[in-house]
């Protein structure tokens, strides 16, 4: 491989990790945007939609790939309402810290949940390994094809639903503030609940992307939620485009900064974006929005 | 002032009870801090179904000095911060004198000093670490340290003509520690190493290093790699159209991770310490293992855990039910002791003193063993 389609597969694979990131890190942002908190349970929403896509493909469903993922998805979209029917509705008005340890434990229930029915051993779909198709040098699977124009989709239905329509718009309301929304007339429980389903799909579309490309774990959504965390930092908490942007720039960032230094500390380089950008704006996790 | 007494009183009756006597007396309890759920439960199972194979044997042909064998088991959760909870548990609340540690030489290595503080003797049956019982004469392995492997593995590589190869490994103490025995083997014999590359476990993502290992095109790619970690090394590796003879160490050697790499795994080459299959002894363990669990697939490293079970046995027989007296009687207990895995006898530093290694390989999607 000569070193200029080195650089630029590297930069590819980069892309491929940010799309992903942005995917999960679109649905966190949507969430913090309107009801005001980091929902860190959102990891296992990424790894819940990944197995119901394996629960679908498996006995006794059966069904193929494509057939699979409208219930996979629509399973996970559930969860994600249930989740905030079970624990966030009853605590809408509890502090910020009570709703962050709130979240840890959900994410910590639903992840011993998984190892609970499908073990803890990794998985896969079960799907044939084929090498990548080549272009101009550049290998590319169709799992890596589908992350990018998935990707792609989303964020156009996302503009369109957010910026073509009443219920983004009340969405948007909601983020700027609750009260005042909720004075207005707005239907605050609706925009909630689209809010609760949206983010769970994105979710699940990424954590399903993330699972053709490589396997199923139930540490899968942990693992990625830390990087979609800083994603959303970089992009500003509450920004959509923020969160694709920042989602981006973590996987180029980490995926490039292995040409320079080990890349034992890949997974580094993510913390200390995180870390920077938590020491300019600390009041992102815990306390005041001062925006 | 009534009420302080009566308090402590209760105390006092407490702790009375929950000292080991009384139920010490009819079972000989060992402990064993096992992977039963996390990331490696995927061996925990199959150690623990081998070391109850060898406890019903041996309660079965009467225990030791007629007293049955009770394994504890405690859940480590597969990472260090839970083994050390589990092995804690076991010594003050089971108060056991002996514990099978965790695998994963990391997890193992972080209860290891827990253990050599509190006088309680831990065995490992699949740490590979050059430095694992390095805390003290209380720990011990029955299964042969990389110190021996690193230098089978730069063999194997300079004896298929590769003179020059990058090393890609798993960054804990395991595969840093076969990662230095195999590149100062490796250069003693001349070859080259190209580059040294880190990767952390558990990811889900490794084509980036996968790109910078295979920068050059080498012809082989030494990869000190795990069973999960491994399987999706080698599917992304196919993808990328990297085209490499992979060579391995003992740890990737898994059933699953053919399963989970598929197509991708073929041809893959390790080294591994092996044990001698056609051996009457090891034919009956696996008798014995089909006859209880219906297949006679033996899982990764049970044969060891099985052979632990009957070393620490005989070792409780000579020197009694005590850390002090296990401590003691073990090496004289297993020196020339053969079991299923070999002869048993430890080095000076706890590990087994022999070790024969074999070479494994996938083909048509099976492990075994490379003919040239």
């Amino acid at each position: 491989m000569d070193s200029i389609s080195y650089y630029l597969q590297t930069a590819l694979n980069g892309i491929l990790a940010g799309c992903i990131y942005a995917l999960f890190a679109m649905g966190l942002t949507l969430i913090y945007g309107v009801l005001n908190f980091v929902n860190f349970a959102h990891g296992e929403l990424i790894m819940w939609g990944a197995y119901f896509l394996f629960l679908f493909m498996g006995e006794p469903f059966g069904l193929p790939l494509y057939a699979a993922i409208p219930p996979a998805l629509a399973l996970t979209g559930c969860l994600g309402v249930a989740m905030d029917f079970s624990v966030f509705r009853p605590l809408r008005w509890a502090n910020r810290l009570t709703l962050l340890i709130a979240a840890m434990g959900l994410s910590v229930f639903l992840r011993n949940a998984a190892q609970f029915f499908w073990g803890a051993e990794v998985r896969t779909y079960g799907l044939e390994v084929s090498a990548g198709t080549r272009f101009f040098g550049l290998y590319l699977t169709m799992p890596q094809m589908a992350i990018i124009l998935v990707t792609l989709l989303c964020v156009g239905a996302v503009y369109l639903l957010f910026f073509r329509s009443r219920l983004g718009k009340s969405m948007r309301a909601l983020s700027d503030n609750l009260d005042l929304a909720r004075i207005s007339g707005i239907d605050t429980k609706r925009a909630i609940l689209a809010a609760w389903v949206i983010s769970a799909v994105l979710a699940a579309i990424g954590g399903i992307l993330l699972a053709l490309d490589t396997n199923l774990s139930p540490e899968m959504g942990i693992i990625n939620l830390i990087k979609a965390f800083a994603a959303t930092l970089i992009g500003g908490v509450g920004n959509l485009w923020g969160a694709l942007l920042g989602g981006l720039l973590i996987g180029l960032a980490e995926n490039l900064g292995v040409l320079f230094i080990s890349p034992g500390y890949k997974d580094g380089i993510a913390f200390v974006i995180m870390v920077i950008i938590l020491l300019a704006r600390p009041y992102v996790i815990v306390g005041e929005r001062s925006d | 002032m009534k009420n302080l007494s009566a308090l402590v009183a209760v105390i006092a009756a407490f702790s009375f009870a929950a000292a080991p006597s009384a139920q010490a007396a009819d079972t000989i309890k060992i402990g064993a801090a096992f992977a039963l759920s996390g990331s490696i439960a995927v061996y925990g199972e199959g150690f623990k179904k081998c070391i109850d194979l060898a406890v019903e044997e041996i309660n079965a042909k009467g225990g030791i000095k007629g007293k049955k064998i009770e394994i504890v088991y405690e859940d480590n959760k597969s990472n260090p911060k839970d083994c050390v909870t589990a092995v804690r548990k076991l010594i003050t609340v089971d108060r056991v004198p002996v514990i099978f540690g965790p695998a994963g030489s990391s997890n193992f290595m972080a209860t290891a000093p827990v253990a050599q503080e509190n006088k309680v003797v831990l065995l490992s049956a699949q740490g590979a670490a050059v430095g694992l019982t390095r805390a003290g004469d209380y720990i011990f392995r029955v299964f042969p340290s990389d110190t021996l492997q690193g230098p089978h593995l730069a063999r194997l590589a300079m004896s298929m003509g590769y003179k020059k190869v990058p090393v890609m490994y798993v960054n804990n103490d395991w595969g840093l520690g076969l990662k230095d025995a195999f590149v100062e083997a490796y250069k003693k014999m001349g070859g080259t190493v190209t580059d040294i590359i880190a990767y952390d476990e558990k990811k889900t993502d490794y084509r980036t290093e996968l790109l910078r290992a295979s920068r050059g095109n080498p012809p082989a790619i030494v990869n000190l790699t795990y069973i999960n970690e491994g399987a999706v090394q080698f599917k992304q590796a196919f993808e990328m159209g990297i085209k490499t003879q992979w060579l391995c160490g003992s740890a990737a050697r898994a059933p699953k991770m053919v399963e989970l790499a598929g197509k991708a795994a073929e041809g893959v080459i390790g080294t591994y310490p092996s044990v001698p299959q056609n051996t009457k002894a090891y034919q009956a363990f696996k008798e014995a293992y089909k006859k209880k669990y219906g297949d006679d697939k033996i899982p990764i490293f049970g044969d060891y855990n099985y052979d632990m079970v009957y070393v620490t046995a005989k070792a409780i027989e000579k020197g009694g039910y005590t850390a002090d007296g296990i401590r003691k009687a073990l090496p004289q207990a297993a020196k020339g002791y053969k079991g299923v895995t070999g002869d048993k006898t430890f080095d000076a530093e706890r590990s087994p003193k022999f070790a024969e290694y074999g070479i494994w390989t996938v083909k048509d999607g099976k492990i075994e063993d490379y003919r040239k």
